[in-house]
């Protein structure tokens, strides 16, 4: 085979590959394009991804309508302890897993997968009664509460953990009295790249998250941005169209941003956790 | 001394373990109980109608409706986002050179996005009449369907925006477990004369298939919960239930027909299926990884 | 050059990853029928012209033939080679069986020819009874086998080994290496094989080819290799203790260390004309150690020993030289002084600038010192 023929193949598949870029890319171009386009524009000019004349008149709108603030600082507030609370005590749990034997090991583990094997509807309406009984209906304490832990997130640093050469523990072990020192001294400094990976997935996650908060908040002060939006969806189409972009913009802009930042960490731990067996 | 230590792993599993009781395991068992009794989330008396609500879910034929949507789902979500994500991989890992950062990077990006934006793109994309693929479809003389009023075609566009989400985030995974394919071993083919496709086929899948079985009850398990959010948002179900699946039925039961006990017989059906995968992922996934000497 | 030869021929092929150069010019011919030995320390770019010639990477610059066909961009399936991984690359999912005959099944060999080549091949190293057997189930050694056996029962021109032996223990590799050596007599492929194991090297080749930092240091056989080193480099590569080289002064007929002489045989003063520094280089199984001073002999004193079991290495200075020396029985005391004499006829020099060999004298003769070096020993 000469070289010319391996480059018309190697093209081939790169052509392939971009169209999937450009296939998976492009609602967040038509989005940000509609967002800057006026209603009349958007709906005349549909076929064109730059605007003739880009107007910021829908996010002024977004910003006088809804009390956007207040929203985005209520989806900041959960994600932030939520993804407090899932990172502590899945290192906490990741760490038990890894450095000691104990009896039953075997049993949690299978344990701990099976939680992610629980759909959501199974532990919705009690979960519902739950925080209805505490008082914390409609209350951004409520939406945090049952996501203190997160099963996926122990398996995702138990997986970095384990790259950490037995030895290391072992001497470590034997200088430190407390298994907390090693985990704070030697460990977490090991695995940094994997705790920050996954303390984003967990804020992206619980940013983007609309099936629980949408059964718990009921206030539109509360809102988080994904119930915000909702209001702006309808499928027969209506007025409401390039704000409906503006919102839809807004709220991927923290997502997109710390992926962006990011990208290499949230990568690289989502392919070693696909190396199995 | 020793018995402090024994106790130390117990309290760091301590935290996550409590909130899973708490919030997973106990549901769980409630939704079973709840499943046998008639209430409505108010009344301050339930009726215990043992398996009334079961009988009553299974000669209903709404019911198989939803079930026969439920495989649909599954089946189109199993194409793009298991079968097409396998076989990119593979190329990407092993066929194409240069670019590979890129596209990795660019394949991901709408996984971190949230679903009820995609659901509003997709609304507007996708829309039968002003929607960007109306008008080049309408160029080449074909007119869209109003999808969101029509059977089969309802679960499609509901299956390409949970697709647009999972896409990547599988094909990261996949990637993972075909990049670790020992490279001598499909070296030794190439030397062998064997053409590409049954690289794929006989060495590559083979020696990747725990990933494969991984992704595949992944994508099963996580994408019926995710399509809920465009269902919730778009369709409520409709037209007709014919958007909804076993997991918004239950959800359609409990708080909008206040049926709880049918909507935890539901739920505990699903929960069923989704045992049999975790069986699944068991014997032929962690295949006791997780006992450690 | 004659025709239909299933020679491999190298022509400046040269290979570079982004800027940096791993294999610079290699010229090299590899016989129909020979079996070359690619050998060098890690780095080297022995491993890296191998796959070139597998055609599992790309060649930079330069031309590959392999019996007589340009064979630059000729795809590996194609080039009628086989190959030998380090790991084995053995497929886990199949058995022993489908290990081997899967080349020949994808290939659409005939049935009958299948299974005849098979058990051949299974009898030959000895796997018949293991196989329906899964990789994992085996050990190392059996494991090396059976990719030997894939790579042999395609009965291509071409046998390439990637250091098949480094992963077994002594015992294995030394039954191995007679095994690789009958396998080559069976069916007279173009072995090439690289390995960092100069025993290795010397017992399997036909013909050693040594690489350091991508170039050619020396080719040819493992006798000359191991007497007529080409260069310094060459001369301490090879042999176990490596050989000592010293850098030395030269005045008249004396070699200079330090304020004490060493004469040279007549038979070398024409080889030395015109060089005033000069490396020497004298193997340690070539030296003579004793407690009673000669004529010539230079005063030297004991370091360190090691015990070989069935030799010791004995660790001495002369002047400010360091060097080593075998010596099978009474050895010395570390502290003791003893009187060191190097065996002519066994001696090497070098040039002091391109530290090539300055050659052999062609009447190396005994000389009259010499005489006394075969009788000296410990009293």
């Amino acid at each position: 085979m000469n070289p010319d023929r391996k480059e018309y193949h190697q093209i081939g598949w790169h052509v392939l590959l971009c169209v999937i870029v450009l296939l998976l890319l492009f609602p967040i171009v038509f989005a940000v394009s509609n967002s800057l386009k006026t209603l009349n524009e958007a709906y005349q000019t549909v076929m064109s991804i730059i605007p003739h004349n880009p107007t910021l008149d829908n996010y002024l709108h977004v910003f006088k309508r809804l009390d956007f603030l207040k929203i985005t600082l209520n989806t900041f507030f959960i994600a932030l302890c939520v993804t407090v609370f899932k990172t502590v005590t899945s290192i906490l749990a990741a760490y038990a897993f890894v450095s000691y034997d104990w009896k039953g090991k075997g049993i949690l583990y299978f344990i701990l997968i099976s939680t992610i094997f629980i759909p959501f509807s199974v532990t919705m309406i009690p979960n519902y009664l739950t925080v209805s009984s505490l008082g914390l209906n409609d209350t951004l304490l409520g939406v945090i509460l049952p996501q203190f832990a997160d099963a996926t997130g122990i398996l995702l640093i138990r997986q970095s953990m384990k790259t950490i050469p037995k030895s290391i523990l072992e001497v470590a072990g034997m200088e430190n009295s407390s298994g907390l020192k090693t985990l704070r001294d030697v460990v977490i400094p090991l695995i940094k790249p994997a705790v920050i990976s996954t303390g984003i997935i967990f804020f992206i996650n619980s940013w983007n998250e609309y099936v629980w908060p949408v059964l718990v908040l009921k206030s539109r002060e509360n809102y988080t941005l994904s119930l915000a939006l909702q209001m702006y969806i309808s499928s027969e189409g209506g007025t409401e169209f390039t704000i409906a972009m503006a919102v839809s913009v807004l709220t991927m802009f923290v997502p997109l941003t710390l992926y962006l930042i990011f990208q290499k960490y949230i990568i690289s731990t989502f392919t070693a956790s696909g190396i199995k067996g | 001394m020793d018995k402090k230590r024994k106790i130390i792993p117990y309290l760091y599993l301590l935290p996550s373990l409590a909130a899973f009781i708490v919030f997973m395991f106990w549901p769980l068992i409630r939704t079973i109980y709840l499943s046998f009794f008639d209430w409505n989330m108010i009344k301050p008396v339930k009726e215990f109608v043992f398996l009334d609500n079961y009988i009553r879910i299974f000669t209903d034929p709404i019911t198989f409706k939803v079930i026969g949507n439920t495989f649909l789902y599954i089946g189109l979500l199993l194409i793009v986002n298991c079968a097409a994500p396998y076989v990119l991989s593979f190329i990407l890992s092993h066929v194409i050179k240069k670019g590979k950062v890129f596209y990795k990077s660019t394949f991901f990006l709408p996984s971190v996005i949230s679903l009820v934006v995609g659901s509003i793109l997709y609304t507007w994309i996708l829309n039968p009449i002003s929607g960007p693929v109306a008008i080049l479809a309408k160029g080449i003389g074909i007119t869209i369907p109003i999808w969101s009023k029509s059977q089969g075609l309802v679960i499609v566009v509901l299956s390409i925006i949970t697709s647009w989400k999972v896409f990547g985030y599988n094909f990261i995974v996949v990637l993972g477990g075909v990049s670790g394919v020992s490279q001598e071993a499909i070296e030794a083919a190439r030397l062998e004369n064997v053409p590409l496709r049954k690289i794929f086929f006989d060495i590559v899948l083979p020696m990747s298939s725990a990933t494969g079985v991984y992704v595949f009850i992944i994508t099963i398990v996580q994408g019926l919960q995710y399509v809920f959010t465009p269902i919730k948002v778009i369709t409520q179900g409709g037209p007709n239930y014919a958007s909804s699946n076993l997991i918004y039925q239950s959800y359609h039961e409990a708080f909008t027909l206040y049926r709880t006990g049918g909507a935890s017989a539901f739920s505990i059906i699903t929960m069923i299926l989704f045992i049999a995968l975790l069986l699944l992922e068991f014997r032929f996934v962690e295949k006791g990884v997780h006992y450690e000497s | 050059m004659g025709f239909f030869m299933k020679d491999i021929i190298l022509e400046n092929v040269c290979k570079a990853y982004g800027g940096a150069q791993v294999v610079k010019n290699l010229n090299l011919t590899v016989s129909e029928g020979e079996r070359l030995i690619l050998l060098g320390p890690s780095g080297c770019g022995k491993s890296t012209t191998l796959r070139m010639i597998a055609g599992l990477e790309e060649i930079t610059s330069g031309k590959l033939y392999m019996g007589e066909q340009l064979s630059n961009h000729v795809a590996s399936g194609k080039r009628n080679v086989a190959m030998v991984f380090q790991n084995y690359a053995l497929f886990p999912h199949m058995t022993v069986e489908e290990n081997i005959t899967y080349g020949l099944k994808v290939n659409k060999y005939p049935k009958t020819e299948i299974e005849q080549r098979l058990s051949d091949v299974l009898e030959m190293l000895e796997l018949t009874a293991l196989c329906k057997r899964k990789p994992k189930d085996l050990s190392g050694g059996q494991r090396q086998r059976v990719a030997l056996a894939r790579a042999i029962v395609k009965r291509s021109d071409f046998l390439l080994l990637d250091e098949p032996l480094s992963n077994l223990d002594a015992q294995l590799r030394q039954h191995a290496r007679k095994e690789l050596v009958k396998i080559h007599d069976k069916y007279r492929q173009t072995f090439v094989y690289v390995t960092h194991d100069q025993i290795e090297a010397m017992t399997v080749g036909d013909k050693i080819a040594l690489m350091y930092e991508g170039s050619l240091k020396m080719v040819d056989t493992p006798k000359n290799v191991y007497h007529k080193p080409a260069n310094v480099f060459t001369a301490k590569f090879i042999g176990s203790p490596s050989c000592n080289v010293a850098s030395v002064n030269r005045e008249e007929n004396c070699l200079l260390f330090g304020a004490q002489r060493l004469a040279l045989p007549e038979c070398w003063m024409e080889q030395v004309k015109g060089r005033d520094r000069l490396y020497f280089g004298i193997r340690p199984e070539h030296i003579r150690l004793g407690n009673l001073p000669a004529d010539g002999a230079l005063i030297a004193t004991i370091k360190y020993i090691e015990d070989y079991g069935n030799r010791m290495g004995v660790y001495f200075d002369v002047e400010d030289h360091e060097m080593i020396a075998v010596c099978d029985d009474n050895a010395p005391c570390p502290g003791q002084t003893v009187y060191f004499l190097p065996d002519f006829e066994k001696i090497h020099l070098f040039d002091y600038d391109t530290s090539d060999s300055i050659g052999y004298p062609s009447n190396l003769t005994r000389s009259d010192l010499n005489e006394l070096v075969y009788q000296y020993k410990f009293a």
